[in-house]
């Protein structure tokens, strides 16, 4: 259904002599409301969005934790409660990256390895150490922040300056069309991996570069995926309507074209955020992305490879925890497709 | 349009990609620190020598002068010195894309005789325990890191149950007196054959959960068209109809998947090559990168854009063999 909110929402002047009841109104099906009112019904959707909310809210208390712990050790001071509350505080907050000395390579709790027959992990360390005698359900506590970040903000701008090439691309075809797609499809045509890769080298070898390189690398999905939608949107009559009413370009794009490409772009930008975690994961896997001491999974699966037989666990958690991160993101967007695309509805 | 003249335009639609690809890596590469002629020589090395070396390279001359340079050389296979490895950048890249191809096709055949048969009895039991066991498969393998399946099946395969190799690829090619053990060329195709599974897994893992993915929803389209409902009606069998009416149908957008995913293919092929420590495409790229080899990185490169490129011809041609409709007059 091709008709923008504003429209549908207006109150229908002969309301009062209207039988029928007002909830049977179509609704329009674009928005937010309608929305998250279709993925409150989907069980996949709803499921997407629990594992996703655990994971930002895993990387939220990430990046305030030590601000959290230093506001409780100072509060243990004011409260004139002596060390206690302060030796709480410390002995709670376990450092992602120093090395404290404990043991390396250890197993999970309760579990064994060929390092230590006999002697299994305790819950002093319920998921073992790294190489380091690091903690690592921290340093994995703490590779949740970079990968939500990663994800997220790269997608942010691949969607953004996609809708921007897609739009004018779309919208005015002929030349501007062929030059903007010739380049979305150069870009395409370079290996992802690589593309960011050589990004990276050229411009700084560090997260910030890798987000943007992502970014920018993803930018032909989102500008083709908007480009067909204004292909279509543009034939519309309503289209033909504004134009002939004198409305601009510009704001034909802004208030029609966009506002009816919302369902595809927020499908797309969910998986999308899935797959630039799995980039970025591959990415630090190589050595471009966080790095160290920073944890990120994929640096951590990086180090692990020289400990797959002594300690194969340190190698199992951070691609589970991707894993999980990235089933979360495509459960929504697989939810968000079905609520939302009107063929399958019907 | 023949067939022909659409291949021609085709090809000759690739040349700008192609020469986007070189420009964009040329110029990245362009404004990556460091410079090339300290890496030759260490790191203060005397005027003169410097100047030499710019010399030899043509590193004294306008960026635009020598990226026109690059192309022309590049149009006649000449695709510059290595300097890490002191050879044509060519005879490198001769050398390890039969690798990265080798993995690529077996990847792919892995992931397409997989994909297709589970993508159809998914649809056809939509909504059935089988459908159910083939998506939730599906949704694993595309949210799974590739080099993560690869650290896995090295750590089951290789180091606990010890059945299968994680290094040393053998070629299917190598000579036969190469090869520890083989007495002949079955010998060393067999052995070639077991040391490419795991890696065949790991990349093709994801290939197969995207395929399988597309290919059950397609199914379930084609197979909800009237002349579907319309050949049951009159009492054709369900297999004739998914052979006949439906299979041929259904694999237009499994087609053009396929093409699309070769890039990522690509880029999956330099995880799964670092895992596996494959002396490919993929691992030269990343030699070259961390070694600033100018040259070598941007051959490479263009490498892979060409054979993105003639991945998505050769899809764009196969729609033809699939679908008789498809006729080259609306085709782009």
């Amino acid at each position: 259904m091709a008709t923008t909110p504003d429209i549908e929402n207006e109150p229908s002047p002969d309301r009062e002599f209207n039988e029928e009841p007002a909830a049977e109104q179509p609704k329009a099906r674009v928005g937010w409301q309608y929305t998250l009112s279709q993925v409150r019904r989907d069980p996949t959707a709803m499921s997407g969005l629990v594992v996703i909310g655990v994971a930002t809210l895993v990387a939220v208390v990430s990046f305030v934790d030590g601000v959290l712990f230093a506001y409780l050790a100072g509060f243990g001071a004011f409260a004139s409660l002596g060390v206690e509350q302060y030796a709480i505080a410390e002995a709670l907050w376990v450092s992602p990256i120093a090395e404290t000395g404990a043991p390396i390579l250890r197993p999970p709790a309760f579990l064994t390895n060929e390092l230590y027959p006999g002697e299994p992990g305790t819950l002093a360390h319920p998921l073992g150490t790294d190489h380091r005698g690091r903690d690592l359900l921290v340093r994995l506590f703490y590779g949740t922040r970079i990968a939500i970040t990663v994800g997220i903000v790269s997608t942010g701008l691949a969607m953004v300056l996609g809708m921007v090439v897609g739009s004018v691309a779309g919208y005015y075809g002929g030349l501007v069309d062929d030059a903007l797609m010739r380049g979305a499809e150069t870009l395409y045509a370079i290996p992802f991996l690589v593309l960011v890769i050589v990004f990276m080298v050229a411009f700084g070898r560090n997260l910030t570069f890798a987000m943007i390189g992502v970014g920018v690398a993803t930018i032909p999905t989102f500008a083709r995926l908007i480009r067909s939608r204004v292909l279509s949107v543009r034939e519309e009559e309503y289209v033909d309507a504004a134009r002939a009413a004198g409305v601009r370009d510009r704001n034909i794009i802004m208030r029609h074209v966009i506002p009816n490409s919302f369902a595809p772009v927020l499908v797309q930008a969910t998986l999308q955020v899935g797959v630039s975690i799995l980039i970025v994961a591959g990415l630090s896997f190589l050595g471009y992305g966080a790095q160290p001491p920073t944890p990120s999974w994929g640096q951590m699966l990086s180090n692990s490879r020289d400990y797959m037989l002594p300690n194969p666990w340190f190698s199992i958690w951070p691609g589970l925890a991707i894993l999980a991160t990235v089933v979360g993101f495509n459960l929504l967007g697989d939810g968000l497709r079905d609520a939302l695309d009107p063929r399958i509805n019907n | 349009m023949g067939r022909a003249q659409y291949t021609i335009r085709r090809i000759l639609q690739a040349v700008p990609v192609l020469l986007g690809v070189a420009a964009i890596t040329y110029f990245l590469m362009e404004a990556m620190p460091g410079d090339p002629v300290s890496i030759m020589l260490g790191p203060s090395p005397s005027a003169a020598q410097a100047e030499a070396i710019r010399a030899k390279y043509g590193l004294n001359r306008p960026v635009w002068v020598r990226f026109l340079n690059y192309l022309i050389d590049a149009v006649r296979l000449d695709l510059g010195q290595s300097i890490y490895y002191k050879v044509p950048v060519t005879r490198k890249i001769a050398e390890r894309l039969p690798v990265t191809l080798l993995l690529l096709a077996s990847s792919f055949t892995f992931a397409i005789l997989t994909a297709v048969p589970l993508g159809i009895i998914s649809a056809k039991r939509r909504n059935k325990p089988t459908d159910h066991v083939s998506r939730v498969v599906a949704l694993l393998g595309v949210s799974t890191p590739s080099f993560w399946i690869g650290l896995m099946l090295i750590i089951v395969f290789a180091y606990r149950l010890d059945v299968l190799p994680a290094t040393n690829l053998i070629l299917p090619w190598a000579p036969v007196g190469s090869v520890d053990g083989a007495d002949s060329r079955v010998d060393v195709l067999a052995a070639a054959g077991r040391h490419l599974l795991l890696p065949t897994l790991s990349l093709g893992t994801l290939q197969m959960a995207a395929l399988t993915r597309i290919e059950r929803s397609s199914m379930l389209e084609v197979l909800g068209q009237e002349y579907v409902k319309l050949a049951r009606a009159y009492g054709v069998s369900e297999f004739t109809i998914l052979r006949k009416h439906a299979f041929r149908n259904a694999q237009l957008p499994l087609i053009t998947l396929l093409g699309l995913q070769l890039t990522s293919a690509i880029g999956g092929a330099v995880l799964t090559e670092t895992v596996f420590s494959i002396n490919g495409m993929g691992r030269l790229i990343i030699t070259a990168i961390n070694n600033q080899d100018f040259a070598l990185v941007t051959g490479t490169t263009l490498v892979f854009g060409f054979v993105f490129v003639v991945g998505v011809i050769v899809t764009d041609l196969s729609y033809a063999y699939v679908d008789p409709r498809v006729t080259f007059e609306e085709a782009e």
